[in-house]
């Protein structure tokens, strides 16, 4: 297979589809993300954990260009992002949930999807329609395809979130802390539904204090704790470091 | 991958009764002249282009979330074009109307550029700064006569019937560019786009809609119906001036007729024209009192139903006039 110029590749021969280096971001002196690197492969599943604060949420916020950062640099499939706006990281394959499900709330949930469809995937309506009916139905929103978004239940809300997300196509998904606040039978309904994303060969990653619910799907973990990344590796070798085990579970080695 | 077919629909029966209805209605504002009286021309003229200044300041504030307390400046512009155009260049003044959408889309892209950057009450802070400097400036202009203002003297060259027929075409053509515009906006792909800003915008952002560049549209094309409006409304007053055309009552009545008719829905602006309109025809002789009902009413509707009547009605029998939403129907296969 002959690989684009410009397309990184990792040790193994993996396609990088993304990469982030030497991150940082403040606000004022506060310092949220501290010079934080790392690489994802394509078709990779990476979990993120920590403590609440420790900049879990303002990463995704500078992947998805929802939030400028200070210095550093993210690179999609061998393209650095630089100041792109969040629309255009959209567009070129970069897709996210939010913590707190912000749906359109006076649409319903199929038109939910359509905008993802029409903007983010850039597709017709013909084929948006077909792609938003097939996926409120693998997602079981199907029967509430024209209820307003805002009347639906939370864990519809988490589903029409990775339903939408999924709409605009993407190449890389950030889930976050889509478990979050669901009893265990609906995290694991979810779970179900992340591992068909995974085979599908999207790229994913997931924030995510349910810890369960992403060993589940997850084949790597990174630990971010104060904004600075502490461990990045193989699940049980992250789980049994002994700096992940004080810092994020507060168990002392 | 799914074992059903689909189908999209759009219309519904209310809605195809309402746009038949509402297109009968348009087609018929041009024959008035042959069968109504002036005072009944004058009304309509007055309640058209009401509801496409409404129309406009639900666009900008219900779909665009900026809330203007300044679209008088582009009620102003649009006048003063009609006006200069037809004292200075000599131009037929009916010809001149559409005319008089320029000048309101070119203050309003710099305009835009600097208000872009406030937000909220910032913004609406912004837009009335410039209109009241559009106000200013003009009452110091000479050459539109600064403070006195302007006279339309080459109306005097139709007869009453000609002007009627003329004004009434204009209107007609006025609410098919502002109400039908606006319709079949919110219902193409940029509509969607549209829709999911006013529901929320970070949201829209993540999934692709260049939210900035939207709102910068609809801001222009909200001041160039806006001065469209402006330009005929004074056109059939045959006089302009800078406390008249760039009068702030303009953005009251807007925010009024848009939040109780209803703030977000194309039907919305209609019902509170008219709730207006006839309001104004009843009781505007009570003066003060009057005003101090509308705004308890206001206050009541923003408590109460923030969707304002349009809303309370959707809640009790779902029948849109112009649908812009999409509903979806899954189809089970036949066969296997």
């Amino acid at each position: 297979m002959v690989t684009p110029s410009g397309q990184q590749t990792q040790a193994d021969g993996k396609e990088v589809l993304l990469s982030v280096r030497n991150l940082s971001k403040s606000f004022g002196a506060l310092k949220v993300v501290q010079d934080v690197s790392f690489e994802l492969a394509r078709g990779e599943v990476l979990g993120v954990l920590g403590p609440n604060g420790a900049g879990k949420t303002s990463l995704f916020n500078l992947i998805s260009g929802d939030i400028a950062f200070d210095t550093g640099a993210i690179t999609l499939s061998g393209t650095p992002l630089g100041r792109e706006p969040s629309y255009r990281r959209a567009m070129r394959g970069i897709g996210r949930t939010y913590q707190i499900p912000r749906p359109y709330a006076k649409m319903t949930t199929f038109e939910n999807l359509l905008v993802a469809a029409r903007f983010a995937a850039g597709r017709s309506e013909r084929e948006a329609y077909l792609s938003c009916a097939a996926l409120l139905e693998d997602c079981g929103l199907a029967g509430k395809a024209n209820l307003p978004a805002g009347g639906l239940t939370l864990l519809d809300r988490k589903r029409l979130e990775l339903a939408r997300a999924l709409a605009g196509e993407p190449k890389l998904l950030l889930l976050d802390e889509i478990a979050g606040g669901l009893t265990e039978a609906e995290a694991g309904q979810l779970v179900s539904l992340i591992r068909q994303v995974r085979d599908r060969g999207i790229t994913i990653i997931w924030i995510e204090h349910v810890l369960h619910a992403v060993m589940a799907v997850a084949e790597r973990l990174l630990v971010l704790s104060f904004g600075e990344k502490i461990a990045d590796g193989k699940p049980q070798e992250v789980i049994d470091n002994p700096d992940v085990r004080r810092i994020y579970m507060g168990i002392e080695a | 991958m799914t074992a059903s077919t689909i189908l999209v629909h759009r219309h519904t029966l209310s809605s195809r009764i309402a746009i038949t209805v509402a297109l009968l209605l348009l087609a018929a504002i041009p024959t008035m002249p042959f069968w109504a009286s002036s005072g009944q021309i004058r009304l309509i003229i007055e309640l058209s282009c009401l509801i496409a200044i409404a129309q406009m300041w639900n666009l900008l504030a219900g779909y665009g979330g900026m809330v203007s307390v300044g679209q008088q400046a582009f009620i102003g512009a649009g006048g003063y074009s009609l006006f200069v155009l037809s004292v200075y260049a000599g131009l037929n003044p009916f010809w001149s109307v559409p005319l008089a959408m320029i000048l309101p889309a070119l203050l309003a892209a710099p305009s835009y550029l600097l208000l872009r950057k406030l937000d909220g009450p910032y913004f609406a802070i912004g837009t009335w700064v410039l209109a009241e400097v559009f106000r200013l400036v003009t009452g110091n202009l000479q050459v539109v006569n600064a403070g006195s203002g302007m006279t339309l003297r080459a109306m005097g060259q139709f007869t009453a019937h000609q002007r009627e027929i003329g004004l009434t075409i204009l209107c007609a053509l006025l609410l098919l560019i502002t109400v039908g515009g606006t319709f079949l906006m919110l219902r193409s792909r940029l509509g969607l786009a549209m829709t999911a800003m006013r529901d929320d915008p970070v949201s829209a952002a993540s999934q692709g809609v260049n939210v900035g560049r939207m709102r910068f549209g609809i801001y222009v094309v909200a001041a160039m119906g806006t001065g469209l409006a402006g330009a005929i409304y004074y056109m059939a007053q045959l006089r302009i001036s800078p406390s008249s055309g760039f009068d702030p009552y303009w953005s009251s009545i807007c925010i009024f007729i848009v939040m109780v008719g209803g703030i977000g829905r194309l039907e919305g602006p209609i019902v509170g024209a008219l709730l207006y309109f006839t309001a104004t025809r009843l009781f505007g002789h009570y003066g003060a009192s009057y005003m101090i009902v509308l705004g308890l009413l206001t206050l009541l509707i923003a408590l109460f139903s923030p969707g304002g009547l349009w809303g309370l009605f959707g809640k009790l029998r779902d029948w849109p006039w112009f649908p812009v939403g999409h509903r979806l129907e899954y189809r089970q296969r036949g066969d296997a």
